[in-house]
This record gives structure tokens, C-alpha cells and sequence, in this order.
């Protein structure tokens, strides 16, 4: 369940950041000007912490996927390796989450 | 003095003008072991002989009481009372229509268990004695023929609370899968063109829910993803 849950809000997170994205590819093409102010902007604590809860989000997600597929494909469907492999994705982005933080701040 | 357990049981009769309600109910631990369903036919018996529920075997085979318990479904007669957070949170199965307290709604459950023809089809000419089946295909049911038809998977599946009149849901879906794999059923074809819709079978989307509710440890989201790939096989 909180697997399940975590990948629908990876997913919206994920989407949300599109937007925003194109908006820093604008800001970083516009001029020197605009790239200087973006750049200042990715460094502040709204852009670390944006950049932080999309990176979470992707390797998140991309785990999650990974592990849906492999359950379509009929690989570790038992009922002991359908919540391993949860646990395992959760730590996967847990982990992700204190290495990201530690590279960003 | 004996240990008290406390629990907060779900009551509402819909016919009365009453809104539901949570009453608080303290029980005596009557023995080692003692299971969820003792509690409630103690409140029954002793305190309150209107409380509304459904019973009948009392050792997890006829799937009468499923319930909400602590807000996970399981069957009240095997769930032990030891290990519950007490006060003990009673509640209908979730998603259901509440026909007394703890008594809810089935038909539509069982309507779409009808869905799925459950009984065998068979073509071949019927054997004089009975249809043989080797170990190894018998062995192919297990998972699948131990459903007793609780409602705990179900009731417990989003995709089944938002799309529940069209999405068959985790236990009609088991069973569907138990008599595709069964090699005396000659009528595969038909059931997987009955499960292969948008909604009917691909509004799973493996939250998981029914396994982990199951109180018969099966797997309805194993089973769903093998009506799946049997769908995919048989177009490639």
C-alpha cells in the first residue's frame, strides 16, 4: 500500500516538475543574464530542495516501475517477494534521499 | 478481576433515523487465544443482543465475518485479540452498503463472482468415473481454490472502492484465473474474452491491498497479473 501510494505521488511530483523545468530551460537559454539568476536560484534552499524532492522522486519511481514490471513479467509474484521488493525500493529511495541531501547542502 | 479488553464497535441501523456511531464496549479476556469474534458474541450474549453481525463457522472457513479491524480487514474468528491496539476499532468491510452494525451489502460481491461463471466447462465427452487431472496441473490451483469468498481482498482495493461496478476486483479475479488454469475447463477462450476490458480486469493497478488483506494468505494480484500475460500470449 505505502509503496503503491509513494509511486502515484512520484508520479505527480514528477509531472508537477515539468513546468518548472521548462521554465529553468527558459531562464537558462534566455541570456547571461537569466542563466546567472537561474543558477542563483537552483542554489538557494527553494532550488536545493526542489532539486532534491524531484531527485528522490525519479529514482523512486524509475525503482518502483522497474519492480511493476518484473511483477507483469511474473518475476518475484510470491507474496514474500512482492513485500520484499517493496521494502527494497523504499530503502532504495530512503537512501537516495540522505545521498542527495548530502551532495546538494 | 479479569483483564478487560476495550472496543470501539461500529453501529448504525439504517432504517432507524439514527446516524452511525462508534460505541465503546469493555469485554473479559475469557481464555488464551482468545479470537476477535469471542468479543463480539460476549457483547452480543452479555451486554447487547441488538449488535448486528454475521458468524457462522467460527474457524476461518465460511467467510462470514469478515471485518475491519483496526482499519485492516481480516476474519473476526481468527483474528486473536493479543496484538490488536486496543480499543479495538470494529468497522464493516469498507466501500460496502451497510444493511445493520456490522452486517453489509454482498449481492453485488456475489453478482460479480457470478460474472465469472464459476463452475467448470467442459466439452469433452464426460468420462465414465470423473475428470482426471494429473498432480501437476491439480498442483496449478493451489493459490487460487483455497478462496473462501470473504470479501477482505475486495473490499480492501481502491480500484474496487472507485470502480467497483465495473471492475470485477481481487476475488472474482482469483476465481476467474483458478478455472482458466484448470485443465479440465475447456472454455478458456470464453472466460478471457469476459475478463479482457478496460475496466473488468486492467483497472488493477497492483496497489496490493488485497494481498496484504487476504486472511488466507492467497495472492489475487498474482493471480490478476497471470489473466494478463495469458491475455498477452495468446495475441503474440
Amino acid at each position: 500500500m505505502l509503496a503503491s501510494i509513494a509511486h502515484r505521488g512520484s508520479a505527480l511530483i514528477l509531472v508537477l516538475f515539468v513546468p518548472l523545468y521548462l521554465w529553468l530551460l527558459h531562464g537558462m537559454t534566455g541570456s547571461p543574464d537569466h542563466y546567472a539568476a537561474t543558477l542563483e536560484w537552483l542554489h538557494s534552499l527553494t532550488g536545493k530542495l526542489l532539486l532534491w524532492l524531484v531527485g528522490v522522486a525519479l529514482v523512486y519511481h524509475f525503482s518502483n516501475g522497474i519492480r511493476f514490471l518484473c511483477i507483469d513479467a511474473g518475476w518475484a509474484e510470491s507474496r514474500t517477494m512482492m513485500v520484499l521488493s517493496a521494502k527494497v525500493v523504499l530503502a532504495v529511495a530512503g537512501l537516495t534521499a540522505i545521498m542527495l541531501a548530502g551532495l546538494l547542502l | 478481576m479479569s483483564v478487560m479488553i476495550k472496543l470501539s464497535v461500529f453501529r448504525h441501523d439504517p432504517v432507524g433515523s439514527s446516524k452511525p456511531f462508534m460505541q465503546a464496549f469493555e469485554v473479559p479476556l475469557l481464555k488464551p487465544g482468545m479470537k476477535l469474534l469471542d468479543a463480539l458474541n460476549y457483547i452480543k450474549w452479555e451486554l447487547d443482543g441488538t449488535l448486528t453481525y454475521r458468524r457462522s463457522c467460527g474457524e476461518g472457513v465460511c467467510g462470514s465475518d469478515g471485518l475491519n479491524i483496526n482499519g485492516v480487514n481480516g476474519l473476526a474468528c481468527i483474528t486473536p485479540i493479543e496484538g490488536l491496539k486496543q480499543p479495538i476499532h470494529v468497522r464493516p468491510l469498507p466501500s460496502m452498503q451497510v444493511i445493520r452494525d456490522l452486517v453489509v451489502d454482498m449481492d453485488h460481491f456475489f453478482d460479480q463472482y457470478r460474472q465469472i461463471k464459476p463452475w467448470l466447462q467442459a466439452e469433452s465427452p464426460l468420462p465414465e468415473h470423473e475428470r482426471l487431472q494429473s498432480p501437476e496441473d491439480r498442483a496449478r490451483l493451489d493459490g487460487s481454490y483455497e478462496c473462501i469468498l470473504c470479501g477482505c481482498c475486495t473490499t480492501a482495493c481502491p480500484s474496487w472502492w472507485w470502480n467497483g461496478d465495473r471492475f470485477l476486483g481481487p476475488a472474482a479475479l482469483l476465481q476467474a484465473n483458478r478455472w482458466i488454469v484448470d485443465s479440465r475447463d475447456d472454455a478458456t477462450g470464453e472466460r478471457l474474452d469476459q475478463v479482457e476490458d478496460a475496466f473488468r480486469l486492467y483497472r488493477c493497478h497492483q496497489i496490493m491491498n488485497c494481498m496484504e488483506a487476504c486472511p488466507k494468505e492467497l495472492n489475487p494480484t498474482a493471480a490478476i497479473g497471470h489473466i494478463k500475460r495469458q491475455l498477452l500470449s495468446r495475441k503474440s
